[in-house]
C-alpha cells in the first residue's frame, strides 16, 4: 500500500488549525490540513463564535427596536420568522466558510476530510489510509461537556444545538452562567423564551469581577432572565410535558423548563487523535501540554487551542497557531504573553483582561483600582446606553496597567486599547495623554486613567 | 508578570536575538527595554552575561573533572563581580610599626590567658580602625545608589572577613568605638569560630562601616581587596615582617604589617586615603594615641 506523505500536517481547521496551515504555507512549507467537517473553520466558525454573533445581533436589534419607545419610536411587536434568520445566519457561515477554502486553494493548502489518529511519532492514518509525516500540530480543539446522569433527551442542547435555532421554547433554561451560557440566555431571552440561568459558582462569569458582573446580572435581570447563583443542579427527569430540573443551594426547588442548555464548560479532544501512539503526553482531561513555543514532549509535533488548555478561546488559539508554524520553520515564535481577553458578547457586553482586583488581593500584588462609571459619558447616554463601568488595576508606584474590566455596549471592542497598553507596559499616564476622539465611548478608558491620576474633570 | 516592561515586537526581536530580557535590564540597570537596547544588544546570551568567555570545553585539552559552585559561593560570586565592576576603586599601600603592640600584647599575654582570650594583632586593628574612622567620618559612609546622597553613619561597626570551608563571610562587630580590647579580641574569636560552622546569624553580618581582611596568618606582602559594598573601603592586612627601618643613623630591625587600602573613588580621593593610612599607621605605631 502506497503511503501518502505530508510534510506539515495540521490535524484540525479550526482557527487555530487553519491560521497555522496557512502561515506554514506562506513560510513556504508544504501543508495538509485535516478535519472531518465539510466545512473549515471548526467550532468557532461553523457553531460557535460567528454564529452566535449574528443571531446576538439580531437579538440587539430586537432589543433596541423596543428600547426607543422611550424616545418616541415604536416599531411594534417584532414578527420572527425563525427559518428566515436561521438562513441569515447560515448565510453568513458559509459566506465565511467559503471565503477560508479560497484562502487555503491560494495557498496551495492540501485539506483532507477525514479523522486523523497517530500510529507512531511520524505515522497517521486518516480514515484507514496510511500516511507518514514530518511535523504534526494537533488542533484538535474542544468539545461541551456533557453532564454525567442526565436522561438521552433531544431537548437539551449543547451550544451547538443551540445555535441550530430549531426551536424558541417557551421555558428555557441554562445550565452554567459562563460565557457560552450568558450569550445563550442574551439570545433566547431576546427571542421571547422565558430563561432561568443554573450557575454552581457565587457569581454569573465565574473568574470576572465581581462588581462588573453584578452590572450584567442586575440588567438580565431586567430583561426577565432568571439567576440562580450558588445553585446546582441534583437532578433531572424528563416528561412528555417537561425537563424537571432539581436544584439544590442557594435555590432549593425545581426549575421546568421546555428545554435546557448544557453550558457548564468544554473539554479537550486530545483523545480523539490518540496521541499516545506518537508518544505525545496527554492527561487524563484530554489536554495536550505545550510550551511557550507550542511544542509537545515530542520535538515534531506541535499542539495549539484548545486541545492544550485554558484559556479556550479563538484568539489564543490563532496566536498559537502562527507560533507553531513559525517555530516549525526555525523561527524564534513563542506565545509570551499572559494577556489574552476575554468578552462576553452579552448586552450590555463584559470585556476583561489581566488582573481583576479580587485576584490582585489574593494574591498580594500591590494594586489601586479606578473606575468611570458609563452613567457620565455623553456619548454612552447619547446612544441609548444602559448602565456600564470601565475599570482599571494597576500597580500604585510604577502606575502600569495590571488589569481591565469594561462592563458597557462594545465593551469587546473597547478592550483592544487595554490590551495594548498592557502590552507596550503603558502607565495611566500615557492612556490619559493620549487624546481621545469625543464623545466616543473609549474616552471612558481615558476618563479611568485621568480619574487614578486626579487630573479628571469630567466626574 | 514580568518586571520588565518591553514591547511585543521588542521581546519578539530578543527572542530572535536569544538576548534574556531580564540579564539585559539588569546590565543596563533598567526597567523598560527599547529596540534599539536590544538591537544593541549584540549577538546572544553572550553580549548580555558575557557566557561567551567561559563556554569553553575544557575537555579537549586535557582531562578535567567538576564540582557544582554551592549557592553559597555563588551568592558571593556575584557580590564580588558586582562590586569589582560597579565601584572605581584604588588600592593604597603602606606599611605600619607593630613593636609596640606587640610588646603590649607580649605583656597581656598572662591576663590573656587568665580570661580565656586571644589577644591578636588583628583586635588591635580593629580598634585602631575604629579610632580612625572617627578621625574621618566621611571614611565610615555610604553612597546612595543614585549616587547623590552621601549617608554618614555615627555608629562604628567593623567587618572581618573569614574564610572557612563553606567561602567567604563577613560577620560584624558592632560599636567598636565603645568596646575595649578585651570585648573585641572575644568577639573577633566567637564569630571567627561560629564562621567556620556556618552558625553567623543574618543580624550578624551586614551594616559594617568598613571591613578589614586579614591574610596576616598566612603570607604575602600586599594584595588588592574588592570593596565590600556599599562600604567605601576595606583594608587588607598582610604578614608582618622585620624590615630594615634607616632610624636617620642606621638600619633598625623593625616588625612592619603591610596595610592595604582600596577605596571608592567616586567618595575618596587619593590624598585622603593617603592621609587616613598615614594616621591610621601612626595609631598603629603608637597604640596609646587610640586613647588619646
Amino acid at each position: 500500500m502506497a503511503v501518502n506523505h505530508a510534510e506539515f500536517v495540521v490535524l484540525g481547521a479550526g482557527p487555530g488549525g487553519y491560521a497555522c496551515a496557512f502561515r506554514a504555507a506562506d513560510l513556504g512549507l508544504n501543508v495538509t490540513l485535516v478535519d472531518p467537517r465539510a466545512d473549515l473553520g471548526g467550532v468557532c466558525l461553523n457553531e460557535g463564535c460567528i454564529p452566535s454573533k449574528a443571531l446576538l445581533h439580531a437579538a440587539e436589534v430586537i432589543r433596541e427596536a423596543r428600547h426607543v419607545g422611550d424616545w418616541g419610536i415604536s416599531f411594534g411587536e417584532p414578527k420572527i420568522d425563525l427559518n428566515k434568520l436561521r438562513e441569515k445566519k447560515n448565510g453568513i457561515v458559509k459566506h465565511l466558510t467559503d471565503g477560508l477554502t479560497g484562502l487555503a486553494k491560494r495557498r496551495k493548502v492540501n485539506v483532507v476530510r477525514g479523522t486523523a489518529s497517530f500510529t507512531g511519532p511520524t505515522g497517521l492514518e486518516i480514515d484507514g489510509a496510511a500516511w507518514s509525516f514530518d511535523q504534526a500540530v494537533i488542533a484538535v480543539g474542544s468539545s461541551p461537556v456533557r453532564l454525567p446522569g442526565w436522561p438521552d433527551d433531544e431537548r437539551i442542547w449543547d451550544s451547538g444545538s443551540a445555535l441550530e435555532l430549531r426551536q424558541v421554547p417557551k421555558r428555557l433554561a441554562i445550565v452554567g452562567g459562563g460565557i457560552i451560557g450568558l450569550e445563550m440566555a442574551t439570545i433566547y431571552a431576546a427571542l421571547g423564551s422565558n430563561v432561568t440561568i443554573i450557575e454552581f459558582m457565587e457569581q454569573i462569569a465565574p473568574g470576572a469581577d465581581a462588581e462588573a458582573v453584578r452590572i450584567l446580572h442586575d440588567v438580565l435581570q431586567q430583561q426577565g432572565v432568571i439567576i440562580h447563583t450558588g445553585t446546582k443542579v441534583v437532578e433531572v427527569k424528563a416528561t412528555k410535558a417537561a425537563l424537571g430540573l432539581s436544584c439544590e443551594g442557594v435555590f432549593d426547588g425545581e426549575v421546568k423548563a421546555d428545554a435546557v442548555i448544557q453550558a457548564v464548560g468544554r473539554s479537550a479532544n486530545g483523545h480523539l487523535v490518540n496521541p499516545q501512539a506518537a508518544g505525545v503526553a496527554i492527561d487524563a482531561r484530554g489536554i495536550i501540554a505545550v510550551d511557550a513555543t507550542c511544542r509537545t514532549n515530542v520535538d515534531n509535533i506541535f499542539a495549539i487551542g484548545d486541545v492544550t488548555g485554558n484559556p479556550m478561546l479563538a484568539h489564543r488559539a490563532t496566536h498559537q497557531g502562527h507560533v507553531a508554524a513559525e517555530v516549525a520553520c526555525g523561527h524564534a515564535g513563542a506565545l509570551d504573553t499572559d494577556f489574552i481577553p476575554s468578552v462576553a458578547y452579552t448586552s450590555p457586553e463584559l470585556a476583561w483582561v489581566g488582573l481583576i482586583a479580587a485576584t490582585a488581593k489574593e494574591r498580594g500584588i500591590p494594586h489601586k483600582v479606578s473606575r468611570f462609571p458609563w452613567a457620565a459619558s455623553g456619548r454612552n447616554l447619547a446612544s441609548g446606553g444602559g448602565d456600564g463601568m470601565t475599570k482599571l488595576v494597576y500597580d500604585p508606584d510604577t502606575k502600569r496597567i495590571l488589569g481591565a474590566t469594561i462592563i458597557g455596549r462594545n465593551a469587546g471592542e473597547l478592550l483592544a486599547e487595554l490590551v495594548l497598553a498592557m502590552e507596550m507596559g503603558a502607565t495611566l499616564e500615557d492612556i490619559a495623554l493620549t487624546v481621545h476622539a469625543h464623545p466616543t465611548l473609549s474616552e471612558t478608558i481615558a476618563f479611568a486613567s485621568e480619574r487614578a491620576l486626579g487630573t479628571l474633570t469630567d466626574l | 508578570m514580568s518586571d520588565v516592561t518591553a514591547s511585543p515586537s521588542v521581546r519578539a526581536l530578543a527572542r530572535e536575538k536569544q538576548i534574556d530580557l531580564e540579564i539585559l535590564a539588569k546590565d543596563l540597570g533598567r526597567t523598560t527595554l527599547t529596540r534599539e537596547d536590544v538591537a544593541a544588544g549584540a549577538s546572544g546570551p553572550a553580549a548580555a552575561d558575557g557566557t561567551i568567555y567561559w563556554d569553553v570545553d575544557h575537555s579537549q585539552y586535557g582531562p578535567v573533572s567538576e564540582e557544582p559552585m554551592s549557592r553559597f559561593a555563588q551568592v558571593a560570586a556575584q557580590n564580588l563581580a558586582a562590586a569589582q565592576t560597579l565601584i572605581p576603586a584604588v588600592t593604597h599601600h603602606d606599611r605600619a610599626d607593630v613593636s609596640a603592640i606587640e610588646t603590649f600584647r607580649k605583656a597581656l599575654k598572662p591576663e590573656a590567658e587568665a580570661r580565656g582570650v586571644k589577644l591578636t594583632g588583628l583586635a588591635f586593628q580593629v580598634k585602631a580602625l575604629a579610632r580612625a574612622l572617627k578621625e574621618f567620618p566621611r571614611f565610615n559612609a555610604s553612597l546612595s545608589a543614585d549616587g547623590k546622597t552621601l549617608t554618614l553613619k555615627h555608629y562604628i561597626h567593623i567587618g572581618i572577613a573569614v574564610d572557612s570551608p563553606f567561602g567567604l563571610s563577613v560577620p560584624v562587630i558592632r560599636d567598636v568605638d565603645k568596646k575595649g580590647l578585651w570585648e573585641i579580641a572575644a568577639d573577633i574569636g566567637d564569630l571567627a569560630a561560629r564562621a567556620q560552622e556556618r552558625k553567623v546569624r543574618p543580624n550578624e553580618m551586614g551594616g559594617a562601616s568598613m571591613t578589614i581582611t586579614n591574610l596576616g596568618g598566612i603570607g604575602g606582602t600586599a594584595f588588592s581587596p574588592i570593596v565590600n559594598p556599599p562600604e567605601l573601603a576595606i583594608l587588607g592586612i598582610t604578614r608582618a615582617e622585620i624590615t630594615p627601618i634607616w632610624d636617620g643613623e642606621m638600619f633598625q630591625p623593625v616588625p612592619m604589617v603591610p596595610l592595604d587600602l582600596s577605596y571608592d573613588h567616586r567618595v575618596i580621593n587619593g590624598a585622603d586615603a593617603a592621609r587616613f593610612t598615614t594616621y591610621l599607621v601612626n595609631l598603629i605605631a603608637d597604640p596609646r594615641r587610640i586613647m588619646v
